[in-house]
């Protein structure tokens, strides 16, 4: 009994010493809870909730006429996390057993890569147990939903690993048309150009906010805590993609051919001041020509001759002279103090305003308007500034405009040459833009119109706000003065003696306009020999008796430019603008493109049950030669109908047969009957296939389909 | 009833009255019976409650846990019933088996053993396809075994030949087999061991040396951890290449993160144990009520290793010290058991088992509220099933079967002294 005693008072003494151990786990506790227990509590709310924003939609842009500039579409980043509990569990059994299968799936769903390399790679990213391994970036949604049913990614997240991580993408489908002015739109809604920057507040629309609590392995929403998305507004432009196209084919082309730097065409409707094109291309240091800034708004040059109309206008206006009144020119040559302003061509003397005009002589404009407003210059600035050459445009995408600049005597640089300067076009700095609009008002019968970009505000397909043309300027001058004005600029193309009439004239209807040859320096070097490069300008509007369309194209040369005229580089630009919106707006017999084909005759191919539900539908009476098989080819003719079974289509054949225009359906269905594999790019018909119709094949041979 | 006939009777199961059989066999202190069911029923009730996060991850049914910790918890109790059932005198054998066994199965893990969270500590059985713990196991016989040493030694137990020998190398191999994949658990068997020894009445001075001779590596690696803790950037400096292998390296990052940690840091190490803490502080004194644990979801072990925290949580800082005192009063039956015990091998097997196991609940409480590092003990009888919480339930049977006896007993010498009385009492009548 003595040992058990002994042993009694330490089994206490031990007993003790468990309980005063619960004693400072209780302490403990009860010191994190009640001590330090806001901070856990602070900190344990910040790790459980959180706020998930919910995108909104942005919206499309449209063009006038309907077609889609620019839109989102959700794309999506695939990542896996190999250290997913259900893809490791059992030593990674469920991988194994899917690796093979998968990559197999994947190889041929993007064909990028042979399957036996995704294997390897899946396995390697396996071994390292990566867990956010990118597997594919940028797929699009129908890839998307094909890999959704793949093996090991239909069995969900948590045992795949699979991480789909959508977003959404902005793409162009016409690319590169006045995509300057469309805008880009980026990550960082800051660094927006063009149109979806300007109305980046109505696209982007409100991101919602969701508050999420982290429960059972995922983040839950908390009932009623939700703030929904309201979907970014669509937007309609005033641009026309037939326009566009054509603007920015005849930009292009003239500038790959004259080596030309950079250069702007923009289409204004007369009417409205609605901007219907507008192409912008710089020369990139490879040689190829993009949509870098946009030259028609953003960038303010010296003019050059197309100014001479402010400045005709001013002095009609003024009634300091008429059309008809007589300059001498002084043989083309003439010092302002000091200062010696030439002509292009030398040698005439006495001759009309309007001669003086069609032959754009800077000489009759400098002294002219030396003579009148050299001891009152003011006179002069304020008809500029009623022309609104002084201030912005006003045009929608106020980011990107140019602000221009018109001196005054008040400023510090004004001098005794500054009227002469100015009035030829020098001296001050407009956007091919603000030009046009003083053209466009001059057509417009003096009422200058407001450009704009974009016509209404859609939403969910319905217009909540239309946006109506602006008048800036009721009248500009007098129906004088504008009729005087109009005769010159008709004479530039129609006279023989006009800058422009080589090029610009045509029979079918008349344009007016005038050219412009502006000597600018190059990167700022100065007026010296070697940097001077001319700028290429020509304004004007057709058909002259009633205006429609105001176009102006002007085009920054470069030194190896074969082209340096106004005319020739310009116009021709113009012309051919021209011509395509006479053709096919105002008038199209001339110009209407013969590409269609003759309707009265329609082939087509199907099923021979679909054919003939759909002949009868139509009340169309129909002939069938043939006696068996599904498929036939249809003959219309005059609203009669013919089908026969060509050799092509029985499947027993071993002749490709002919599946252009069948909808994708149809040929997948008779060329797998026949043992061919079919790869596919595009949707819609059949537009072509890369196995000839009629030759022969062995089984199992690739052919890919094109469609459209 | 003789021994021969209990064991007879445990080998030759009368089935054909089990069910009320069952109930009138089940014996032993009913206050312990009573804490192991109400700990079974919170254990079905805790994991449950925090089983969600993992049921999902793993894509089953919140209620799978549920009906697999049933399962487990109907099987430990016919573990515990059966194992009261024996004549706890067999165990003095058993424990040698076991001990014997145990050895060879240490190894075979150390070796080939399947590696979960690093450290290579389980095996899996053939047949049942069911991993467990072999230090588990080994943890049992060696306390078993530790029982008969010291039983059987007191009456030279202060020899050190005689006497401490034959009970302290029997732990150090246990303890250096545990140690290289689960340094934590031969801690907590080495401290539990020197306090049987203190129990036992081995020698102070022999406790205190060897106690000096263990801690000499300990020591060792809270110095390293400390000096090559690089306070600037909080990161473990490159470590010298012999102390690179193996999981030395995790004990040196969990000592630094216990010592150096400061409530605001934000890193990974601290996850767990942070989580938890926001679990205690969210608790207040009653709790959210059963079901309710948010910490479950970012918990990671909530169910096992974390569960006192989701006990806090749950049920309140009044729920927390109810399961203190639970485990209080089931080590003060224990000792109960041990005073009534006439032998001494029966004795040292209630407290050596008991005291086991309240020290590990008070060790994963302890690690629950930040008082100890991080070690990975789970909470007997309560944290979600497994080998662990069968080897408990074998324990606890075996310490009923002590129980049971000690009742036997008693019943025994009070029927004989009733007889006695009542003879005494037939021959007052006689004599008068």
């Amino acid at each position: 009994m003595e040992i058990k005693k002994d042993i009694l008072w330490r089994v206490y003494l031990c007993f003790i010493g468990m309980a005063v151990l619960s004693v400072f786990v209780l302490g403990r506790a009860i010191y994190i809870q009640q001590v330090q227990g806001s901070f856990w509590r602070g900190m344990g709310d910040s790790l459980h909730l959180k706020y998930l924003p919910i995108d909104a939609e942005r919206g499309s842009i449209y063009s006038e006429d309907g077609n889609m500039l620019s839109t989102s579409v959700p794309i999506f980043d695939v990542y896996i996390d190999f250290g997913a509990d259900g893809l490791r569990e059992k030593q990674g059994k469920r991988f194994k057993d899917n690796v093979d299968s998968l990559s197999i799936s994947l190889a041929a769903l993007f064909e990028d890569k042979p399957a036996a390399t995704y294997e390897k790679e899946l396995k390697l990213a396996y071994k390292n147990k990566e867990r956010y391994y990118p597997l594919k970036k940028k797929i699009s949604f129908d890839q998307y939903k094909a890999m959704r049913d793949f093996p090991l990614v239909r069995q969900g997240r948590n045992k795949s690993g699979f991480i789909i991580d959508p977003r959404d993408k902005r793409i162009n489908p016409y690319v590169l048309l006045a995509n300057r002015t469309i805008g880009l739109s980026r990550l960082n809604p800051k660094q927006n150009v063009g149109l979806e920057l300007t109305y980046d507040s109505l696209l982007r629309g409100t991101t919602g906010q969701r508050l999420m609590r982290y429960a059972a392995g995922t983040y839950m929403p908390v009932e009623g805590a939700e703030l929904d998305p309201v979907n970014g507004k669509d937007i309609v432009t005033t641009l026309d993609t037939y326009i566009q196209d054509v603007a920015q084919n005849a930009l292009m082309k003239m500038m790959v051919n004259n080596n030309s730097l950079h250069g702007t065409v923009i289409v204004m409707e007369t009417a409205t001041g609605k901007i219907k094109a507008i192409a912008n291309l710089g020369k990139q240091p490879d040689g190829t020509y993009i949509e870098d800034l946009n030259y028609g708004i953003g960038k303010a040059t010296e003019p050059g001759s197309i100014f001479k109309l402010a400045t005709l206008l001013s002095l009609l206006e003024d009634k300091y002279v008429t059309i008809k009144s007589i300059v001498n020119t002084e043989g083309g040559v003439k010092s302002f103090s000091g200062l010696r302003i030439k002509d292009s061509h030398l040698g005439a003397y006495e001759m009309t305003v309007k001669e003086a005009f069609e032959r754009s002589s800077n000489v009759a404009f400098a002294k002219l308007a030396d003579q009148y407003y050299g001891s009152e210059p003011t006179k002069f600035t304020d008809h500029l500034a009623k022309f609104r050459l002084n201030q912005m445009t006003g045009v929608d995408i106020v980011a990107s405009s140019a602000k221009p600049t018109i001196k005054t005597p008040k400023n510090r640089s004004w001098s005794k040459t500054t009227i002469p300067y100015m009035a030829h076009g020098y001296e001050e700095m407009v956007t091919p833009l603000h030009m046009l609009m003083l053209y466009n008002a001059v057509a417009n019968n003096g009422k200058m119109m407001k450009p704009y970009l974009v016509s209404a505000i859609r939403d969910y397909g319905v217009d909540i706000k239309k946006i109506e043309p602006q008048v800036l300027v009721e009248k500009i001058a007098s129906d004088e003065t504008l009729a005087q004005a109009r005769e010159c600029l008709k004479a530039v193309v129609d006279s023989a003696h006009g800058t422009a009439h080589k090029v610009v004239f045509d029979s079918l209807y008349s344009i007016s306009g005038k050219t412009g040859t502006a000597v600018t320096a190059l990167d700022n070097k100065g007026y010296n020999k070697g940097n001077k490069i001319y700028q290429a300008s020509f304004i004007g509007y057709f058909p002259s008796e009633a205006p429609k369309y105001s176009i102006a194209v002007v085009i920054q040369n470069s030194r190896e430019s074969k082209l340096v005229y106004g005319a020739d580089v310009s116009g021709r630009v113009f012309k051919e603008v021209s011509d395509h919106i006479y053709g096919h707006f105002i008038n199209n017999t001339k110009y209407a493109y013969t590409a269609a084909a003759d309707t009265s005759m329609h082939v087509s191919s199907g099923m021979r049950s679909d054919l003939g539900s759909i002949f009868s539908y139509l009340n169309i009476i129909y002939r069938d030669s043939a006696v068996s098989g599904a498929w036939r080819r249809m003959q219309l003719v005059n609203n009669s109908a013919s089908m026969s079974t060509p050799a092509d289509f029985q499947t027993s054949s071993a002749v490709t047969p002919n599946v252009i225009g069948m909808g994708l359906k149809d040929a997948v269905y008779l060329l797998e009957n026949k043992g061919l594999k079919i790869t596919v790019t595009g949707r819609g018909k059949v537009v072509n296939q890369s196995l000839l119709a009629g030759t022969n094949f062995t089984k199992g041979q690739k052919i890919s389909l094109l469609l459209n | 009833m003789s021994e021969q006939t209990n064991i007879r009777s445990f080998f030759t199961p009368d089935f054909s009255n089990m069910g009320g059989n069952l109930v009138k066999k089940t014996k032993g202190d009913r206050v312990i019976w009573a804490i192991v069911i109400l700990l079974t029923l919170a254990s079905l009730l805790l994991v449950y409650s925090s089983t969600g996060s993992l049921a999902y991850r793993m894509s089953k049914s919140n209620e799978s846990y549920l009906f697999k910790q049933f399962a487990f918890i109907i099987l430990g109790l016919l573990i515990i019933y059966f194992a009261h059932r024996i004549n706890y005198t067999i165990y003095s054998k058993v424990a040698l088996i076991l001990f014997l066994i145990s050895i060879p199965l240490l190894l075979y893990t150390l070796l080939f053993g399947v590696q979960l969270n690093a450290g290579s500590r389980w095996i899996k059985l053939p047949v049942i396809n069911m991993t467990f713990q072999t230090s588990d196991l080994a943890k049992l016989a060696l306390f078993m075994y530790m029982s008969r040493q010291l039983s059987r030694k007191q009456l030279v137990i202060k020899d050190f030949k005689k006497g401490f020998l034959p009970v302290v190398i029997p732990v150090g191999i246990i303890c250096i087999l545990i140690a290289p994949a689960n340094l934590s658990t031969a801690v907590l068997i080495a401290g539990t061991s020197f306090l049987l020894m203190f129990i036992g009445r081995v020698s102070t001075k022999h406790i205190l040396a060897t106690l000096g001779i263990a801690l000499i590596p300990v020591v060792l690696l809270i110095t390293i951890a400390v000096s090559t803790y690089d306070k600037q950037t909080g990161e473990t400096k490159k470590l010298p290449a012999f102390l690179a292998s193996g999981r030395i390296p995790t004990w040196i990052s969990r000592i630094q993160t216990f010592v150096y940690s400061k409530k605001d840091d934000d890193n990974e190490k601290l996850y767990q144990i942070n989580q938890a803490k926001i679990a205690v502080a969210n608790g207040g004194w009653l709790g959210k009520g059963p079901g309710n644990s948010t910490a479950r979801n970012f918990l990671p072990h909530s169910y096992s290793d974390f569960i006192y925290a989701i006990i806090i949580e749950e049920y309140g800082l009044l729920g927390g010290a109810a399961m203190l005192c639970i485990y209080l009063l089931f080590l003060y039956r224990c000792i109960r058991i041990y005073k009534k015990c006439p032998y001494a091998f029966g004795a040292f097997l209630a407290l050596a088992l008991s005291f086991t196991l309240v020290i590990q609940a008070i060790a994963n409480m302890g690690v629950n509220v930040n008082l100890f590092p991080n070690t990975g003990v789970t909470l007997p009888l309560v944290s979600m099933g497994g080998s662990s919480f069968l080897f408990t339930c074998l324990s606890i049977g075996i310490i009923l079967s002590v129980s049971r006896n000690v009742e036997q007993q008693e019943g025994e010498e009070a029927l004989k002294k009733t007889k006695q009385i009542a003879k005494e009492e037939a021959a007052a009548v006689v004599a008068v």
